[in-house]
């Protein structure tokens, strides 16, 4: 179909309060076969090519590569399963496959049989930016306690689960929502008492007690031990029914400064220590190239796992298998794979993206297959996206970057860079500037002689 | 200044529709006219998706009112405005919570000018998600002159194989796929009651 597109205003005429009748419509239109195997064809590409779908539905769909990073899940989930209390980090940048990673890690652990890997993204359910000490130990205290009874309700219905975990149970979800209170006071707290009467003037008054999940709070290291009673009686629950208990934070990359990353992670993991919880977590990178501070969070883990950036290689196998595992073949030949390979720098996320942006461009411009004017097009749309808001001196360290391959990492604005993708970083000496930015950053005119 | 794909609101949509009605999106807003604008894309956006769309302000937006407003329901479209922009807090607050941003249905960011950079910088795992689908939002074309819009009936008919009273018929007795060149081809014979 030639590419000519200048709609009227479709909307003038097409509201959707008058459409009712296409749900359920019989799809027995007789148009040509080509047409609708087309729509169809892009369709099934665009979901396989979906960057945003979560993780656990792409593991089971089959579409994850599980070797990716040489079966880093597999040392993740066995020294989680050999040394209980074991506490260990994965770092990495945005778009990584860190999800992904602990997720398989988690179904290894499953398959243990004794194993209760717990996954929490703690991001998902509550503001982790005011998040504060004991908030990742209480998230764990009510996702045990979801294991053994749905809600509030379980505990308070099940006579069976109230006599053996009620009490603790109370204890966990004050600790995490906190409670309200009626409190007594008196009129005048220093009048002297007259006479032995029980009567007191005063009035009551409702106090709310903050729990460990309604931020922001006080940080004070007592308070985490008021949760390690309760959680104890958890973990002794799940030992009784043969469960091991194990943790994986997910999320907690988001804190991308390394402090806030470690005062909210410090004393809930060394809790998690005393109780032999192993726990698997996330970081992001600038707890790796941080000076000091990134250092010593290092230290106190048993193992910190860098997900680097995939190295494409001249043939780019391991990336250009990814997108095979998708089936790309439908609507892309060779060389468009390998540009987008090339052009993704190795960044998971932004491969899927590209791969699926440019099926989209091709069908919004009534081509058949992937062509690469659509592969160009889109590789332009990312590296504009990536260049937007840098002034002429970052735009001149990428360039030197480019040149020299030099590239202090402990910089903090240098850490920005590989916090926002610009820079990539594939080993701990090999930074490189994200390709597809490179490809759009404009050069200075050469001097004239 | 680095120049982003101009696309008319109808191809956004389209765009979403091809994808499965997931995913996100942002969308530069004009400078002029942003929410009449913003009103079009919402109205494409259900024609095209057959779905409600809904526009959420992020500012003043708490955590817990926009997780609860992305979710309930958390399958049809939201267009999630920036206003006149956000500040740079603001937008890290986001990022950290962009997991509770996650759902069935699509999101598209309406953003103002300036925001982009500040997406780039202070959201870099919200831009991840997002990827190269940044677009300025562009004219839809104006309006057909009537030899251009015989020569796009006929464009429509041949590639379809029928001709376009058979496309009224079969609007009429709904055994027509809702596919956007379909709901153009209705438009453009004047029966978008038939929608």
């Amino acid at each position: 179909m030639p590419a000519v597109f200048r709609y009227c205003a479709l909307n003038c005429f097409a509201t959707f309060e008058n459409r009712t009748y296409t749900t359920h419509m019989p799809s027995s239109v007789t148009a040509p076969e080509g047409q609708l195997s087309r729509r169809e064809k892009f369709r099934a590409y665009m979901q396989a090519f979906n960057p945003t779908a979560p993780a656990v539905d792409l593991i089971q769909a089959g579409l994850v590569i599980e070797d990716l990073h040489q079966s880093l899940y597999r040392n993740l989930a066995g020294r989680a399963d050999l040394e209980p209390g074991s506490q260990q980090l994965l770092v990495g940048g945005v778009g990584s496959g860190k999800t992904t990673e602990l997720l398989l890690a988690m179904r290894s652990l499953e398959s243990q049989g004794h194993i209760l890997p717990l996954h929490i993204d703690v991001s998902k359910a509550t503001d982790l930016s005011g998040l504060n000490t004991g908030s990742l130990v209480a998230s764990l205290g009510l996702k045990i306690a979801a294991y053994f009874g749905n809600g509030v309700g379980a505990y308070s219905q099940d006579t069976e689960l109230k006599a053996e975990l009620g009490e603790p149970f109370e204890k966990l979800w004050i600790y995490a929502y906190g409670k309200i209170e009626r409190v007594w006071v008196p009129s005048d707290d220093d009048s002297p008492d007259f006479d032995d009467s029980d009567y007191e003037e005063g009035h009551f008054r409702i106090r709310k007690i903050p729990g460990k999940l309604r931020p922001p709070l006080p940080s004070l290291d007592r308070e985490i031990q008021d949760i390690r009673e309760p959680l104890e009686q958890f973990l002794a629950a799940a030992k009784r029914r043969g469960k091991e208990v194990a943790v994986i934070f997910d999320g907690l990359d988001r804190l991308l400064d390394p402090t806030k990353f470690w005062s909210v992670a410090h004393q809930d993991l060394r809790l998690l220590r005393q109780l032999k919880v192993s726990a698997l977590a996330t970081a992001p990178l600038s707890v790796l190239f941080a000076a000091e501070v990134g250092q010593s969070i290092a230290g106190e883990f048993d193992r910190v796992q860098h997900l680097a950036v995939i190295t494409a290689g001249p043939d780019n196998a391991c990336l250009r298998s990814v997108l095979e595992k998708r089936h790309c073949s439908e609507l892309l030949n060779r060389e468009e794979v390998d540009t987008i390979c090339h052009y993704s720098g190795g960044v998971l996320r932004d491969l899927i993206s590209l791969a699926r942006d440019a099926g989209e461009e091709a069908y919004v411009s009534e081509h058949d297959t992937i062509t690469a004017a659509d592969v160009e097009k889109v590789i332009r749309q990312l590296g504009n996206g990536y260049l937007r808001g840098l002034g002429p001196p970052v735009i001149n360290a990428l360039l030197e970057l480019d040149q020299s391959k030099s590239f202090n990492v402990r910089l903090p604005h240098n850490i920005e860079l590989l916090l926002t993708r610009r820079v990539l970083e594939y080993s701990s000496t090999d930074f490189r500037v994200h390709p597809a930015l490179l490809s759009v950053i404009p050069r200075p005119e050469p001097k004239r002689a | 200044m680095p120049e982003f794909s101009t696309q008319p609101l109808f191809d956004i949509a389209r765009r979403l529709e091809i994808r499965g009605e997931t995913g996100w999106l942002a969308v530069l807003a004009p400078v002029t006219d942003s929410t009449t604008n913003l009103d079009r894309l919402q109205t494409e956006l259900q024609s095209i998706l057959q779905k409600p769309a809904r526009v959420i302000e992020l500012e003043p937006s708490t955590f817990e009112e926009l997780r609860e407003a992305l979710h309930q329901p958390d399958d049809d479209a939201v267009i999630l405005s920036s206003g006149t922009g956000l500040t740079q807090e603001k937008w890290r607050s986001l990022d950290i919570m962009r997991s509770a941003l996650e759902r069935k249905g699509p999101v598209i960011l309406w953003l103002a000018t300036g925001d982009v950079a500040n997406l780039t910088e202070h959201a870099p795992y919200i831009r991840s998600f997002i990827g190269a689908s940044i677009f300025l939002a562009g004219p839809d074309g104006g309006i057909m002159t009537e030899a251009e819009r015989q020569e796009r009936l006929n464009e429509l008919s041949q590639h379809f194989g029928f001709t376009g009273d058979e496309a009224v018929r079969k609007a009429q007795a709904r055994e027509l796929p809702h596919e956007p060149e379909l709901v153009e081809w209705l438009v453009l014979l004047g029966r978008g009651d038939l929608l």
